[in-house]
């Protein structure tokens, strides 16, 4: 029993911290529909950031703002290169992705591993001081869980916004907005900024509850919060009162579950990636037979 | 109107999860006093984390295994070992790290560096040993505090011998003035090494020419390059991504007739010249040791000093000597040869 409720701390714990990221893919991934890799880059970049400014002596909660800033400016970049520039949208983020790698050894000052063990995180400091000494086990969670929710509604509430509006009509329908006589392009510049701004803030977040910050940590990113959102948006598709924002958190959750779950039965490590493909591919699959089925409800009478 | 319902909602799921968690949180404090108690009669669960499919990591695991079972505890007998394997991700090794911990293992032994700080991290607050091995730097990587005492783990460190390797190098090439190095900017051993590297060069009169790369693509560019700048020849350190791509350094070495130094006996088996081998499998069963002590109660991982392995032997490749015409120095006439 105990170490079952410590496996589910684990799960949430991650699926929380994964799950900010996963909203930012949410933006650019399925409101503007941009595969969007830059990711690959961001998330350790708001790692490394966080990283040099914590060991610096920086207020962590400062730090994670500025790894967003961070994060918003490097999904500026892959905005500009593809708007401005013209650059296809897969090559623009792996621009950036590439670019990154050398922004991070520039930020840790070309160590690829940079640990702050013992230093002052918002894991330990600030909120979580305030909370009873036998929840202490539980602070990653609660903390994780704050700044999810925090972000889910500031996203939500941005969403509601003219520019949201725009924004989601940019991945919709794009004559619209042209119509309304609103340049497209600098919403996409806007989408991949807040995206990338949510990775970096993830990666932040995860990098001062690990108490270190991994050049390599960025490998796998952009899979592991597409295979959220797609899980997510698409088990939850039928619950009319869940905000999109909110099913990639779930998705989140749900993937890390399964990692868990299939390395707890035992599954050799060597497998892991099989295993991401396969759940990312049934949740495809999924989706689609789902939309599939209700197509074909309203074709029959025809 | 609508927002402040949602709001609600929220502040409620936040006030459940506390309540959940409390009742949860004082449940498993009497459950773990209960786990202590009965520790002793129980099969030892041990987690070991292995960072990425690698030769000499997997050499550090068998010696392990060899070190605990030389202070009588055997697999399947007195103790248990599940060996997760990373698959060179830092979230696996987080993730791996997190449910050791979770499932309340009695030790977790991390096999390099960010296996290592990964264990370390994940264990901090549950007190579970952590202690490491293939770790080149633990000060560097804050694993320890210092190597005496090290205090939060220990370990044994693999401390490659650079300098009887640079020796080796001029023994084999008494003219050569260039040593051109391809490392990884990713892999903290690499820029550790390459700096004590840089600072022994001058003394045996050798200069360094360095490469840094950024994944397995530029391996093979970057050993043209090397070798288009006139080196003499090129040398490995432990850079597993350089060692995974070891036969195009190689490659382009060959085509120069110039030869490539490794750091350890596969890489001489696999092509290169010769090299100043740790034995890894030692080094393992150093760690396993350690980790009996721990287990049996004797002494705590924070009063175990980190033992250096530093012990090296020369090995060459005779076929490799012979297709290059260079003849084997006086001093490693004794040395043993990787074609045998």
């Amino acid at each position: 029993m105990d170490v079952f409720i410590g496996l589910i701390r684990n799960i949430l714990e991650e699926g929380l911290i994964y799950g900010i990221m996963a909203m930012g893919v949410y933006i650019t991934y399925s409101v503007l529909n941009f595969p969007d890799l830059s990711v690959d880059g961001t998330f350790p970049l708001g790692m490394c950031v966080t990283a040099a400014l914590i060991v610096n002596g920086t207020d962590p909660l400062l730090a994670c703002v500025i790894a967003f800033i961070c994060g918003a400016l490097a999904g500026c970049l892959t905005g500009l290169l593809h708007v401005k520039l013209k650059i296809t949208n897969l090559l623009s983020g792996i621009l950036t992705m590439t670019a990154m790698w050398s922004v991070n050894l520039v930020v840790t000052d070309g160590r690829a591993v940079l640990p702050f063990y013992n230093m002052k995180t918002i894991f330990n400091s600030g909120l979580s001081e305030l909370l009873p000494k036998r929840l202490y086990t539980y602070r990653i969670v609660l903390i994780a869980l704050i700044a999810v929710i925090l972000m889910k509604l500031l996203l939500d509430l941005y969403l509601k916004t003219k520019s949201g509006l725009l924004l989601r009509a940019t991945g919709d329908n794009l004559q619209f907005v042209i119509s309304l006589s609103k340049d497209p392009g600098t919403m996409k510049i806007v989408g991949l900024s807040i995206g990338n701004g949510f990775t970096a803030l993830a990666g932040s977040i995860l990098s001062q509850q690990s108490e270190s910050a991994n050049i390599n940590s960025g490998t796998g990113m952009v899979v592991m919060a597409l295979a959220s959102v797609i899980i997510g948006t698409s088990l939850f598709r039928k619950i009319k009162f869940l905000k999109p924002t909110t099913m990639a958190v779930f998705g989140s959750i749900i993937y890390k579950a399964c990692l868990v779950i299939a390395m707890q039965l035992g599954l050799p490590t060597n497998f892991l990636k099989l295993l991401m493909a396969v759940i990312f591919t049934v949740a495809l699959v999924s989706s689609n037979l789902l939309k599939g089925g209700s197509k074909g409800d309203v074709e029959i009478p025809q | 109107m609508k927002t402040c319902k949602r709001l609600f909602i929220y502040l409620i799921i936040i006030s459940m999860v506390l309540a959940l968690t409390a009742c949860a949180g004082s449940q498993s404090n009497v459950e773990t006093d209960k786990g202590n108690s009965n520790a002793n009669t129980e099969v030892l669960k041990i987690g070991v984390i292995q960072y990425a499919p690698h030769a000499s990591l997997d050499n550090c695991y068998n010696g392990l295994i060899e070190g605990l079972k030389e202070a009588g505890f055997v697999e399947g007998k007195n103790i248990k070992i599940d060996l997760q394997n990373a698959m060179g991700e830092q979230a696996n090794s987080d993730m791996i790290a997190k449910n050791m911990v979770s499932s309340k293992y009695d030790l977790i032994v991390g096999i390099a560096t960010p296996a290592a700080m990964s264990a370390y991290s994940a264990s901090k607050d549950s007190g579970i040993p952590v202690i490491f091995t293939a770790v080149s730097d633990p000060i560097e990587a804050k694993l320890v505090k210092t190597l005496e005492a090290p205090e939060y783990t220990t370990g044994t460190s693999d401390v490659l011998p650079l300098e009887a390797q640079i020796k080796m190098i001029r023994a084999f090439l008494p003219k050569g003035k260039k040593i051109g190095i391809i490392y990884t900017t990713g892999e903290p051993n690499s820029l550790s090494h390459l700096e004590s590297f840089k600072s022994l060069a001058p003394k045996y009169g050798f200069e360094i020419v360095e490469i840094g790369v950024t994944g397995p693509s530029e391996v093979a560019s970057a050993a043209s390059t090397l070798v288009a700048k006139g080196v003499d020849c090129i040398n490995n350190f432990t850079d597993n991504n350089v060692v995974n791509n070891l036969s195009s350094v190689i490659h382009a070495a060959d085509n120069a007739n110039i030869p490539v130094f490794g750091s350890e006996v596969e890489q001489v088996k696999n092509g290169c010249l010769a090299s100043e081998s740790i034995d890894y499998i030692s080094l393992g069963k150093e760690t396993g040791k350690m980790a009996a002590m721990v287990l049996k109660g004797e002494k705590k991982v924070g009063e175990i000093p980190v033992a250096l392995i530093s012990d090296s032997e020369p090995v060459y490749n005779e076929e490799v000597l012979n297709r290059l015409g260079i003849t084997l120095p006086e001093e490693y006439k004794n040395s043993t040869s990787v074609n045998e």
